[in-house]
This record gives C-alpha cells, structure tokens and sequence, in this order.
C-alpha cells in the first residue's frame, strides 16, 4: 500500500498533466493509465464516489460538445445552421465546434478519473493524518464529524422507523420536519456530553492558550506580502519580479507561522507507516511525467500538447516522447501488482509454516 | 481596542481580500499580462491563484485556530458538520433536482445563530467532511471551501444587523423565541434568511464559476479575454453565466428557500436554546 503523500502527488501530476494537454491523444493516453490505475489498485476498495467515470464520461463528453457546438458559430465544416433570431444559439453548428467540446468534455473526465482513484485509495483516515499539527483542533473536530457519521446515519433511521410506527410517512420536503427536528436535537445532546468527556479529559487546557502576538503579527505581514506581490504581478508588468519575490516571502512567512504553531503539539501515532522503495518509484515515476509535461527539453516536442481544432479539423500531432513520458503516471499499478505478488508469497508461506507448526505440535502431543 | 484584535481584523480582511482577488481578477486583468492565444487561459494563473486561495484558507483557519476555542464549540462543530455531511451523502445517493443541495440552509442557519467565525468553520468544515466521504475531493475543493465558508460568514453578519434592526423596530429580545413579541421576531429572521438564502444559492454559482471560467475555452462572446475592459468582462461572463448555470443555481436558491421555510423555525428555537445552553457563564455574586 502506498503512502497518502505520494497518492496525493499522482493525483496533483495528473491534474497538472492534464491541463496542460489540451490534445485529445494525450488526453486518451492519460486516461488509459488513470483506468488501469484504479482497475489494480481499487480493485478490493469499497466505492468512494458518487459517479463512475464511465458514466461522468458518458454525461460530460456529448453535453460539452453538444454545448459548444450550438453556442461556437466558428469552424469551415458547416453540418446545420440554426434560424439568426435564436439568443446565443442562432448561426452554424459547425464540426470543429462539436470536436472541440468534446476535448474539453475529455479533458474534465480525465481530471474527474484521476480525482475518482485518489479517493478510492486513499483511506479517511490517512488523509487526515495529513493534516499539519498546527491544525490540531481543525482535526479534532473533522475526527470528531467523521466519528459521527455513522453514528448520525443510525439516529436517522431509527427516528424514521419510530416516525414510521406512529403512522408518519415521508413523500415531501414538509415530512422531513418530524425526522429532522429529532435529528438535530439529538445530535446537539451527544455533543454536550462529548464536550464535557473532552473537558474531563484535560482537552481545555490545551485549547485555552491564544497564539502569541509575534506568530499573528507574522501572519499578518506574511498575509501583507501575499496580497501585495500578487497585486503588483497582475497589475504592474514591470514590478512582476518583485510581485513573484514577495508572494515567495509571503508563502515562506505563512509556512513558518504554521511551524510555529505545530511545534508545541505533540502528535502520536500508533504504527508509523515506513517510507519504502515503492513509494520512490512513485514519485520518480510523476517526477518524469511532469519534467516532459511543464520543462522545456531537447528530443521533446512540446508544442504537441496543445492542439486546436478550429478553423478546420487536422489530425492531432504525437509525440512518442511525450506520450512514454506519462507512462511515468502508471507506475503506482506496476508496484501494486508486484507488491500484491509479494503479499500472496508471504501469505502462503506463513500458511504453509503455520500449518507445519500446527502438525509438528499435533505429532509431539500425539 | 487590544491590538490583537486590531491584528485579527486585519488577517481577516486580507485574507477575504486574496479570496475575492482569486475570483474577481479576471474582471481587471489589463491585456499587457495576456498569455498567446489560445494558451491564455493556461498556464501559470491557475496554479498560483489556486496557490493563493489555499494559503489565504490556512492563514484564516491558523488565525480562527488561534482564538480561545472551546470543547463544547469543538464538539458542537464537529456533530452539527457531521448532521450536515450525511444530507449531502443523502444528496449523492438520490440525486436531487439541478443544483439543489441540503447543505447551505445548515450552514446559513448555523452562522445565523452562532456568529461569523463558527458560521465560516461550519461552511469550511462541512465542505471538506463531505467531499471525504463522497469521494469529492478534487481542485475544486479549495474554492468550495472558501465560499460556503463565505456563506456561514456572512449569516452571522446578518444576525447582528437584524439584532440592531429588532431592536429599533419592536424591541424583542434574541434569546429562544420564547418571550412575548419573539414570535414576530422569529417571522422577520425567516423572511431575511429566505432572502439571503436565494441570493447565495445564486451567489454561490456565481462565484464558483468565476474560478474556472477564465480558464474554460468557448465561444468568444463567453470566453474570457485579458484587457477588454471591465464592462465587455461583465458581459461576457453575464452570457456565459445565463447559458451555462442560471437554471442550474435558481434551483439551489428556490431549495435553500423551500428548506428554510420548513425547517428554519424549528432548527432556529432548537439551536437558540442550545446556544444557551452551550455558553452560560456563572458570574460571581457581588
């Protein structure tokens, strides 16, 4: 199982890679690895998220074309005209307009795809202990909400079941009033006597210190140096360099406030997770992907990536490079599948050595 | 006035400041910053206002963090985030009709009785829980975050103009809705928090998709172009709005209404009375 950091990584290499290919080739490409990814890797995962990206496919890549066709009047393939008096639609539904949408519409299922694996490998509770320790109450209380879940989820069916008994049934927003009501009143109860198991827990002698002035005061120039870099790159071309300097002054500022903050929280952890080998490979393998993607390099055709389809539709350019190089996004199922070989070994042999003991002490007490 | 507190409205204001930079920007870049055709909407702008608006959410939770917080409000956020994330696993499960969604009318109503800062905590909150349990995290989280953050903010905004507005207008008291002349009051919060409540279900849409839409590709009367001009950018994103969302949002807005109709008199008493409940304070005898 790979780390939540580097799961974060693909997903990120993958958002990145696929905004910057605006080429429906890549975009196929990217798509290949993102379902042979979640194919090995979600295979024994419970479904995570509300929409397959099969079917998110099968609604975002018609209606974005369908969309962009009737409201771009541009492109010389012309396959109908709508009557002139139409707002927004009127004027010629051209085929480099329909193309055109329907790469935008894959370019989103390949951004919702890679998003759809995250999700489904990466378990709750590894993203939130990503949380930075500064943001220890910030995970106390998404803990505390995702403890309580489930907890929720019993309360509302038993409320609808004793609503159900006194004859109530629900066919309108109107009878949700009765299963509400409880709902939330029940659930402020158990916070009351949660917060008074978290205060007889010592938890208010942590939370009561407010943050020294020096770490707000740092918050606020470093906040300061943020807004003002980033007015003086948007609105001031020739101070550009020192917007950038001091948006990277800002970020650093923020960054140590938030050390600051985390140090004098102590964080446990029960089993520490080891850094291994695989996890390397990962990274090693999105740093590939992204070198050729964003790094201008020799060998490397980046103009590939970008691909119009107006004012006529050509055949999208390829470059072999550049296609190999986002094999890089595969090699999380590569060392799932030789990590899942390894397992299945060791399970064997543990079986096979545990049943040799068992025999063993069945033959000495026999 | 301390000047912690003189800090603290200072962190707050550039923080929804950098926020409403991230979304209105478009709307003033002058055309010397255009990128070439055709990648102008590509490349470094979206990262680094992405960049931006999650060092903005860090700085306002590291500052909202900083604060004195409670158990009982750690305890009280974390159980009402959790009552609001399974209507939104409830919205997943059966899809409801256009941008419909349960979890705003919470929130306002949370940030209404409850004030800004637990308000925008509840928006953040909610937003993340959800998108952890439904499998909804992606780039567009951080955004989420920040305006239904927005919406809980702005609740509490509202309670206290309406506190200043009872006050002048028939002298009934905040307290549970329980005392004589309350129940006038309590028809007067439900009438502004339907308004309010319509306006961010269009307010939501709208800002959400300033986000992306510089970056969307399209026909050029909806697409954005750096350096036209603020009107032609307003109009163009008008178009782009009214074809693309504004069926979709007056959805949400009617539903935030219809739910706050239903459920907002009952939820207002219940969550009133635990507030109470939740920060009484004994004071010493004299």
């Amino acid at each position: 199982m790979l780390d939540a950091r580097v799961w974060v990584l693909w997903a990120l290499t993958t958002l990145l890679t696929a905004s910057s290919a605006r080429n429906p080739l890549y975009a196929a490409v990217l798509l290949a690895v993102a379902t042979v990814v979640g194919t090995v890797c979600a295979a024994d995962r419970a479904q995570r998220v509300p929409l397959s990206p099969l079917r998110f496919a099968a609604l975002a890549i018609p209606l974005s074309a369908l969309f962009n066709g009737l409201t771009a009047h541009i492109g010389d393939t012309v396959i109908l005209r709508l009557p002139d008096w139409l707002p927004l639609l009127g004027g010629p539904v051209t085929l480099e307009a329909l193309a055109f949408g329907a790469i935008n519409g894959l370019t989103l299922t390949v951004i919702f795809s890679g998003f759809a694996v995250f999700n489904q490998v990466t378990p709750v509770r590894d993203l939130i202990k990503l949380t930075p320790r500064a943001f220890h109450e910030a995970g106390v209380v998404l803990s505390i909400a995702l403890t309580f879940i489930p907890q929720t989820t019993r309360s509302l069916k038993r409320i609808r079941e004793a609503q159900a008994v006194r004859g109530h049934r629900v066919r309108g927003v109107r009878d949700w009033l009765p299963i509400f009501v409880p709902l939330l009143v029940s659930g402020l109860e158990r916070s009351m006597a949660l917060a008074e198991a978290m205060v007889a827990r010592g938890y208010g002698a942590v939370a009561d210190q407010e943050q020294p002035l020096c770490r707000q005061g740092l918050l606020a120039l470093g906040l300061s140096a943020l807004f003002g870099g980033w007015l003086a790159w948007l609105f001031l071309p020739s101070w550009r360099g020192i917007g950038l300097g001091a948006m990277i002054a800002g970020a650093g500022l923020i960054a140590v406030v938030v050390w600051l903050a985390g140090r004098g929280i102590s964080h446990t952890t029960y089993r520490r997770r080891r850094w291994t080998a695989r996890d390397t490979l990962v990274v090693l393998g999105c740093g590939l992907t992204l070198g050729v993607t964003l790094v201008p390099l020799p060998l490397v055709n980046r103009s590939t990536l970008y691909y119009s389809t107006y004012p006529s539709l050509t055949r999208p350019a390829f470059d072999p490079f550049v296609g190999l190089a986002m094999l890089g996004l595969l090699v999380p199922a590569a060392v799932n599948a030789e990590g899942q070989a390894d397992s299945t070994r060791s399970i064997q042999s543990e079986a096979i050595g545990g049943a040799d003991e068992r025999l063993g002490q069945e033959t000495e007490d026999g | 006035m301390s000047v912690r507190r003189v800090i603290s409205g200072f962190i707050y204001a550039l923080s929804g400041a950098i926020g409403v930079l991230a979304f209105i920007y478009p709307f003033f870049t002058p055309a010397s910053s255009a990128a070439p055709l055709g990648l102008a909407h590509g490349q470094d702008a979206p990262l680094m206002t992405a960049a931006l608006v999650g060092l903005s959410v860090v700085a306002l939770l590291l500052e909202l963090q900083g604060q004195t917080i409670s158990a009982k409000t750690v305890a009280m956020l974390g159980v009402l985030v959790a009552i609001t994330s399974v209507l939104r696993f409830i919205e997943v499960a059966v899809p409801m009709p256009g941008g419909f969604s349960p979890i705003f009318a919470p929130i306002i109503l949370a940030g209404y009785v409850f004030g800004s800062r637990f308000g925008f905590l509840m928006g953040v909150f909610t937003l993340v829980t959800s998108a952890l349990i439904t499998g909804g995290v992606g780039p567009w989280l951080p955004y989420q975050m920040f305006t239904a953050g927005w919406a809980g903010l702005t609740a509490g905004w509202l309670s206290r103009i309406m506190h200043h507005v009872s006050r002048f207008t028939f002298n009934a008291p905040v307290a549970a809705y329980q005392a004589p002349g309350s129940q006038r009051r309590l028809t007067l919060d439900i009438v502004f928090l339907c308004l309010f409540g319509f306006a961010w279900g269009l307010l939501y849409g709208v800002i959400i998709n300033v986000y992306f839409w510089p970056f969307a590709m399209g026909p050029s009367a909806q697409t954005w172009m750096p350096g036209v001009g603020l009107s032609e950018t307003l109009s163009r994103y008008g178009v782009f709005y009214v074809a693309t969302s504004l069926a979709w949002d007056v959805t949400r807005a009617v539903g935030n209404v219809a739910l706050i109709l239903l459920l907002g008199a009952p939820t207002l008493r219940a969550l009133n009375r635990f507030r109470r409940r939740f920060y009484f304070e004994v004071s010493a005898s004299a």
